[in-house]
């Protein structure tokens, strides 16, 4: 009785106020996350009764061709929007804190709208724009080109996926640039001032000083644009109208995932691709701290 | 010798201030395009050039879209969702944040704080196929609550309360408390609850502007069209009405006010809800 007394007293509160999130995570998160485990290794369509397979899912999403290439336009997506916008975001939060002679608060205000723009609502406006009767990007190479234009965008297999790209540069920059501004501000402007006054160049003091120092806001910026890059849906799903481009040029991993359990109602197989996506975020987690480790031993 | 420096230096800075202008721009542009668009005729939308200011056919455009889209229902759906997600939201967060800053070192504490962590790298898309089919189990298919009582477990919003109300609330406001015999709880409501207001209304703020673009979770849920949230209705009027620009654009501009408007009431606390997640 006494143990219990203290053990109450030491810990009690500490759960008392963890309880709401803990009940809601365990019923609701946790649940659904072992449910998965089991329903990867089960085929299951919801109705019949459950049929144990083994890893006879994770070997069926592998075999098949539209994974494979899923997986491929998820890389691509992911790389090129992710190298674009952190990069542009760099190159603008450096200029905005360094190199701005007016209008700072105003920068930061505007690059960070289209965050406010669901990434299903800017796919539509996206849709309007590069449509191919009258879209304003036809009508500006018809005129330049001087031939009428009708060039369907979102058909072309080699066009989708740029667009996709597009999209997420244009809603997510802004993000990334407030990221490392809140960086930039955390390091003493005394560094600069010295750095100036012994003369070295401005790339120098951008690579020996700004960038080491920027590293942990880059980690939580490029791992942050990875976990959302490796589930990408709503883009290319609305850019695609659903259906993932022509020959699936811009199916994604999370595309991927919706189809089989809610078009074709293959739970087990959605399971199977919920659980490489994240081995994939696992992965992707710790070899990015890993490398940025290795950075900072380095310096 | 510095002041020469600093003289060629303005010039060049005054260029690239100029091009971030520019470049700020042509972020804003397919916003102000939508807002344009939204007032013309159809007719107008596809000439070339187009137009480049707004135009006055904002009513008759909302009367074509008013009979197969009227935009309020949507509207009145996400706020349905977001209002009560955020509030639960926010004070869960709020509360578990509060016990794990005070009671650090207590047994469990290191394992719960580790465990909130590794919610962090739990991709919802894991959980999307589960729990679709534990929505059916409880019959809450084509309801809100599966957007509204799930969501209100956040790890991100546990932490970032956790490391708000760590900074915040020194530990001695904790021993004045205690010595006057005030419980867990009460010093939560009638002191830290107070003091955090600013971390309450940040991370509200970005809830609700996070939870009014949700795409995925309510299409999977909400079967019913009268029951569409902003972004699925939207999304559903541009495949309906695909070739009648203008009315499509308004749809969007009146989807887009609401979260415009919060934006600018609150902007700042907005970007404080974005840094803090960077500050580990």
């Amino acid at each position: 009785m006494r143990h219990r007394t203290n053990l109450m007293k030491g810990s009690g509160p500490l759960w008392l106020t963890m309880a709401p999130f803990l009940i809601i995570f365990v019923a609701f998160s946790l649940f659904p996350v072992l449910f998965s485990a089991w329903l990867g290794v089960h085929a299951w369509d919801g109705f019949s009764t459950p049929r144990f397979v083994g890893f006879d899912n994770y070997a069926t999403a592998l075999a098949d061709p539209v994974f494979r290439k899923a997986v491929w336009n998820t890389i691509h997506v992911w790389f090129w929007s992710t190298l674009i916008t952190c990069g542009l975001a760099l190159v603008l939060a450096v200029l905005i804190n360094e190199y701005a002679v007016f209008g700072r608060t105003y920068f930061r205000m505007v690059f960070l709208l289209p965050l406010l723009v669901a990434p299903a609502i800017a796919a539509i406006i996206l849709r309007v724009l590069f449509s191919a009767n009258g879209g304003l990007v036809n009508l500006m190479i018809g005129e330049i080109t001087g031939t009428p234009t009708f060039f369907s965008w979102f058909d072309s297999e080699i066009w989708i996926k740029p667009l996709v790209v597009l999209l997420v540069i244009w809603r997510w920059t802004g993000w990334h640039m407030i990221i490392f501004l809140a960086g930039l501000q955390a390091i003493p402007r005394d560094i600069y001032e010295a750095a100036r006054l012994e003369g070295v160049s401005r790339w120098s003091v951008f690579s020996r000083i700004t960038l080491p120092l920027l590293a942990p806001a880059l980690a939580f910026s490029i791992i942050t644009a990875t976990l959302g890059g490796l589930q990408m849906f709503d883009e290319p799903f609305v850019l695609t109208q659903g259906i993932g481009g022509t020959n699936h040029s811009a199916t994604t991993l999370g595309m991927y995932l919706y189809a089989t359990a809610f078009t074709q109602f293959d739970f087990g197989l959605g399971a199977a691709v919920s659980w490489y996506i994240f081995a994939a975020v696992v992965a992707m987690t710790l070899l990015y701290r890993r490398l940025s480790a290795g950075l900072g031993a380095a310096r | 010798m510095k002041r020469y420096w600093r003289n060629r230096e303005a010039r060049g800075n005054l260029i690239l201030t100029l091009l971030m202008v520019l470049l700020s721009a042509v972020f804003v542009l397919p916003l102000f395009w939508t807002a344009v668009f939204a007032t013309h005729t159809l007719q107008e939308v596809f000439q070339f050039p187009p137009p480049l200011w707004f135009g006055d056919q904002i009513a008759v455009n909302y009367s074509r879209i008013e009979a197969v889209f009227p935009p309020f229902r949507p509207i009145l759906n996400s706020l349905i969702v977001v209002l009560p997600k955020t509030i639960g939201l926010v004070l869960v967060s709020a509360l578990a944040g509060y016990g794990l800053a005070r009671y650090v070192g207590r047994p469990g504490h290191k394992f719960l704080l580790a465990m909130t962590f590794a919610t962090l790298f739990f991709p919802p898309s894991l959980a999307l196929i589960p729990f679709f089919l534990q929505m059916s189990w409880l019959g809450w298919l084509n309801t809100f609550w599966p957007l509204i009582v799930p969501a209100m477990a956040s790890g991100f919003g546990v932490i970032w309360m956790y490391t708000y109300i760590g900074s915040a609330i020194p530990h001695e406001l904790y021993e004045a408390a205690e010595m006057d015999n005030s419980g867990p709880l009460a010093t939560f409501v009638f002191v830290v609850l107070p003091i955090i207001r600013p971390g309450l209304a940040a991370l509200g703020v970005w809830t609700v502007i996070s939870t009014w673009n949700d795409f995925q979770l309510p299409l999977v849920v909400l079967g019913d069209g009268t029951k569409f949230t902003v972004p699925l209705a939207l999304t559903m009027l541009s495949r309906t009405h695909f070739s009648d620009t203008p009315a499509v654009m308004l749809a969007t501009l009146i989807g887009l006010v609401p979260v415009f408007i919060l934006f600018a009431l609150l902007s700042r606390q907005f970007i404080a809800g974005l840094t803090s997640g960077a500050v580990k």
